[in-house]
């Protein structure tokens, strides 16, 4: 009968089913602990011997990865307070495709520290600021540490001995296979600006068979389709591309063929193929032996294939501005002869088999070409998938080079050699963030840490080693994964990229306070629909109210 | 009862118990909203039915998103929101005080009041105080310093503080941009374009334009400086005519003929555009964009291109007006009679691309008044939180100017409100005496809550509050110590309109909420069942 007795605080103002969980013990805590979730999930997929995840997603897609930024969009994350993490590695991936899984652990890391803090009733706002001031003053000493400056943007081998580290965390073992392609396929596109090198340039075509170690680089574009015509293969090829379907031009307006007799009919088929012969002929007259385009009319194919001229069909609008760039041919938006600036010039077009896959391939035999194919090669889509994610982040990683060539000593040693710099920082400073800095330094500590765990090392006695080590002024010193001791991180060549890894920490520690500073979590009940299969792991338990 | 004689399904709360339903209702509000209040409020997650997070301490933000039912609180809910269409700010101290106002009215109803008692008391103390703010106003004159200060204390309420000093410059400057003499400021004037891209910090003032979408050709130049700026309103592209039309032919040649008239329609448009440029450029190295509302087909692209000419298709309504007000010229609807002097100019045009999306600026116009704040972000909450708190901070430089004064803040206008209704009511006979004082009292939960968001004694901090303002000292609360501070010295100011506004309507919302005897609902209610 009451509609509306008074019932207390804020359950009795809102809408049906609207959860809400304040305070320390019920939103911040729990909050910590969700991330705490996706960080031990995480963990074990850091580093070279880091393990792989086999995530099933939504559409019952199957992927094997040690990815951070596929688990993480794969896994759908709920939670909001996990979600928070997944963004920020999601603009870690989007601003330098790597590093994102150091984000996240490094976030959970700060946000498990911050708990202890929270429980030794230390006030959020404090922990927020230690925070803050400790990841500025980590930025801020990371460019001392540079260890290493790559000095030939052009030189295959430094390329991939500065690859090497970001590729091997994600495929161990094959970094001296997929260090050398990223590298080739990259200086080759090299543009004379180096600030204007564009990921857009390198491609990942998959081809299954074979193994990785057969996977090759092409200078020029794939297309992973049959030529149309009987003409497979050209030489010293000059290409005309057209964005318009190759057929008889279509009026916008709405027209009739008026015909009375069945001998009009005939005259009036014969005059546009006529008409269509001669617009064929000016094109090959032009010296054109490659045709791009949309589609290809019958009849249109037919005196291309009269003329010897090979057609490459080509639907995508992204392909097909990519064969221009190969090729320097600028697109045509209708059927015209090209001029002489117009046609693109490729030293071979050839249709090749590959394992059981027929191909186009552009290639440019000599310097030049802005556009540069890795051919994956391997066994399974899965294995094949993950190359291609990871040739991804080492060249987004090139970019980053190309932007910054500095770089830190890898191998957990730059984090060492950083935590205790914060450390220091902490030592020094007045006010009740003390705590909290140290605790970041010790969070820092958790790369290294989980390198000898993921290597089946104790990762305490590593850390002692490694922290010892560093005490004696040894700034480069990390986890040797292979031998179980510590290693000269610049002697064996393993080197972070700095600018990655300072956004990384600079992304962490922000969403990490602001995961610390939500004090009230206001959730509406959860919109229509089917409920995603349960197959979230430990963060649907979060979930209960 | 008698309700239920008349419509069966009827809910009805009375007398005492509805006011205490109100009260109660207003009360669990204020504490839902308290902890938001100041520099050093926290923050709240809001997640909506779909999953999306927004994360706010904005109290306008959270009133909306927050999806109150019952009937007082929305009511009050509503009140804020009035507010905040009025002046942009004080949400969170309107639902303060309302609850507070009632909270008070609640001590000296149970001692047997009648409501309207208070209520009348209520409307002498909101009437005293309409006239002495004005009183007690600064007069200040306005210049840049004063409002980034401004900005800076309102920002800071919303985002963390080294972001708002950095926020403050931006919106003041984009304010001061905008102002033309003799003009009412048009804010619609300042757009807000996100990019997820990078920190928060690195958000900057466009003095020009951003759009966000580019040149749709690859071979369009991706920047183009000493711009001339074509802005039209002209379709490039086949336009069907109205009447339903077709062609006859009965020949390949006549069909070819056709295809080449249908083309030559725009064709002769482009070439329009073409010669204008060759007109003004005269190969001077001067670039030359087109921005068009309607589209522009692939045909037409390409020979804009081939003359090195960025067209942008599609551009919004709203930044067309904008564009001539940045860079000048004017919108032209047709290509017939093009001079060169409804042409704009920019100093540069460039285009950058952010995944797949393109942003085109228009930067380093001559005498701008239309800018874009460029706000930058690392994820889609950030973003929203930094927008929400631009548009406050924007009309707090704007109510600023408007007023031409300021109020001391920090709490010091609220102190010295309860100060001057204490000696006021000294001046007022009846039990009205007693609504003057509750409301002076009521006032001082915007200090008190102050103190206690930064973690002081809410009781000790006032008092000493209290004891400076009967001293004479108009004195605020030191937000880092907890001690007494003077605002003006420190700048900390509070926006004249938002705090006659929120008098106003605050005191309003109470009296009629008081004076409620009964809460009725007719029929039954669907979500129950």
């Amino acid at each position: 009968m009451m509609g509306y007795g008074p019932q207390a605080g804020m359950s009795g103002l809102l809408k049906e089913g609207t959860k809400q969980l304040s305070g320390v013990e019920e939103a911040v805590l729990r909050n910590i602990d969700a991330c705490k979730q996706l960080k031990t999930i995480l963990c074990t997929s850091i580093g070279p011997n880091g393990m792989n995840k086999m995530v099933k997603s939504y559409m019952g897609k199957l992927f094997v990865t040690s990815d951070a930024a596929t688990i993480v969009r794969e896994l759908e994350i709920v939670h909001p307070a996990a979600k928070l993490l997944v963004t920020a590695s999601e603009s870690q991936e989007k601003e330098c495709g790597d590093a994102t899984a150091l984000v996240i652990v490094l976030a959970g890391e700060l946000l498990e520290k911050a708990e202890g803090l929270l429980r030794l009733g230390l006030h959020t706002s404090d922990i927020i600021q230690g925070y803050e001031k400790a990841g500025l003053e980590a930025c801020r000493m990371l460019p001392n540490l540079v260890s290493y400056e790559l000095g030939d943007m052009k030189n295959v081998s430094e390329v991939s001995h500065a690859l090497t580290s970001c590729i091997s965390s994600k495929m161990h073992g094959l970094e001296d296979v997929i260090a050398p392609l990223v590298a080739d396929a990259c200086i080759s596109i090299l543009p004379a600006n180096i600030n204007t090198f564009s990921v857009e340039n390198v491609r990942v075509t998959k081809i299954p068979g074979a193994s990785v170690a057969d996977s090759m680089v092409i200078k020029g574009a794939v297309l992973t389709s049959n030529a149309q015509g009987v003409v497979k293969h050209v030489r010293d090829a000059k290409v005309a591309i057209y964005t318009c379907d190759f057929e008889m031009g279509q009026a916008e307006t709405k027209g009739t063929v008026l015909l009375t007799s069945a001998q009009e009919l005939m005259d009036y088929n014969k005059g546009e193929e006529r008409n269509l012969e001669e617009k064929v002929k000016d094109i090959v007259d032009k010296g054109v032996n490659v045709v791009v385009s949309t589609k290809f009319g019958e009849v249109a194919a037919h005196f291309l294939d009269k003329y010897n001229v090979m057609m490459v069909k080509c639907p995508s609008k992204h392909e097909m501005r990519r064969i221009a760039r190969s090729t320097k041919a600028i697109a045509l938006p209708k059927l015209q002869p090209p001029t002489i600036d117009e046609i693109g010039k490729c030293d071979v077009v050839s249709v090749e088999e590959i394992g059981s896959t027929r191909c186009i391939i552009f290639k440019q035999e000599q310097e030049g070409s802005r556009v540069a194919t890795i051919v994956v090669r391997g066994s399974t889509t899965n294995m094949q998938e993950d190359v291609e994610r990871c040739v991804d982040d080492a060249v987004h990683n090139y970019r980053g080079m190309s932007r910054d060539p500095r770089f830190v000593a890898g191998a957990g040693a730059s984090e060492i050699e950083a935590a205790r710099f914060v450390d220091k920082m902490g030592e020094k400073a007045p006010g009740l963030d003390q705590y909290a800095i140290r605790k970041f330094a010790e969070a820092l500590q958790i790369i290294p840490r989980v390198l000898a765990q993921n290597s089946g090392q104790d990762p305490g006695v590593m850390l002692s080693n490694l922290i010892a080590a560093h005490e004696g002024n040894n700034p480069y010193i990390g986890v040797d994964i292979d031998e179980g001791t510590v290693c000269n991180a610049m002697d064996k060549q393993i080197v972070d990229h700095l600018a990655t890894k300072m956004n990384a920490i600079t992304l962490a520690t922000e969403a990490a306070c602001t995961v610390l500073r939500v004090d009230q979590l206001i959730m509406a009940k959860a919109a229509g629909g089917p409920k995603p299969r349960d197959m979230m792991g430990p963060d649907d338990a979060d979930e209960a109210p | 009862m008698s309700v239920q004689l008349i419509n069966p399904g009827a809910e009805v709360t009375r007398r005492g118990l509805a006011l205490h339903t109100t009260i109660s209702a207003a009360k669990g509000l204020q504490d839902v909203l308290r902890s938001n209040l100041g520099p050093k409020g926290t923050i709240k997650m809001l997640v909506s039915g779909a999953g999306d997070i927004k994360i706010t301490k904005d109290g306008n933000v959270l009133l909306n998103e927050m999806q109150i039912q019952n009937p007082t609180a929305s009511m009050i809910a509503r009140t804020a929101t009035a507010q905040d269409d009025v002046c942009g700010d004080g949400t969170t101290s309107t639902v303060l005080i309302i609850g507070e106002l009632l909270k008070q009215a609640e001590r000296y109803l149970v001692e047997g009041l009648h409501p309207r008692s208070v209520t009348d008391g209520f409307d002498l103390a909101r009437e005293e105080l309409s006239r002495w703010i004005d009183e007690t106003a600064l007069e200040r004159k306005i210049d840049r310093e004063l409002l980034v200060e401004i900005a800076r204390c309102s920002l800071a309420t919303k985002v963390v503080s080294d972001f708002a000093t950095v926020l403050s410059e931006i919106v003041t400057d984009a304010v001061l941009t905008i102002q033309r003499e003799g003009q009412p400021l048009d804010l619609h004037m300042v757009e807000i374009m996100a990019m997820e891209h990078r920190t928060s910090k690195e958000s900057r003032l466009v003095k020009g334009l951003v759009l966000d979408h580019g040149g749709r050709h690859p071979d369009m130049p991706k920047k183009v400086t000493d711009a001339f700026i074509l802005t039209c309103n002209v379709g490039l592209e086949y336009e069907k005519s109205e009447v339903q039309a077709g062609f006859f032919y009965s020949n390949a040649e006549q069909r070819e003929k056709l295809l080449e008239a249908e083309r030559q329609a725009v064709d002769d448009k482009v070439n329009k555009i073409i010669a204008l440029k060759k007109q003004v450029c005269d190969d001077s190295g001067k670039g030359f964009v087109v921005m068009n509302q309607k589209g522009i087909d692939p045909n037409s692209l390409d020979l804009l291109a081939r003359e090195g000419i960025l067209a942008l298709r599609r551009a919004k309504r709203r930044n067309m007006e904008r564009l001539t007000l940045a860079c000048g010229g004017v919108a032209v609807n047709s290509v017939d009679h093009l001079t060169p002097d409804v042409l704009g100019f920019a100093g540069v045009v460039y285009e950058q691309v952010l995944g797949d999306d393109k942003f085109t600026f228009v930067e380093e116009v001559e005498n701008p008044y239309s800018c874009t704040i460029m706000l930058k972000g690392p994820n889609r909450h950030t973003i929203v939180q930094v927008r929400d708190a631009i548009r406050d901070g924007l009309r707090a430089v704007k109510n600023t100017i408007e007023d031409g004064r300021v109020l001391p803040g920090a709490g010091a206008f609220e102190v010295s409100a309860w100060k001057h209704l204490q000696e006021y009511s000294k001046t007022v006979s009846g039990k009205a005496k007693i609504g003057v004082l509750a409301y002076g009292d009521a006032l001082l939960v915007i200090p008190k809550t102050l103190a206690q968001n930064c973690g002081f004694d809410q009781q000790d901090a006032i008092i000493k509050l209290q004891e400076e303002h009967i001293k004479g000292n108009v004195v605020g609360l030191d937000l880092a110590s907890g001690e007494p501070m003077d605002p003006v010295a420190t700048a900390v100011f509070d926006g004249y309109t938002v705090k006659k506004q929120l008098i106003g309507l605050s005191s309003v919302i109470a009296t009629q909420l008081l004076l409620v005897d009964e809460i009725l609902r007719a029929g039954r209610d669907v979500n129950k069942q």
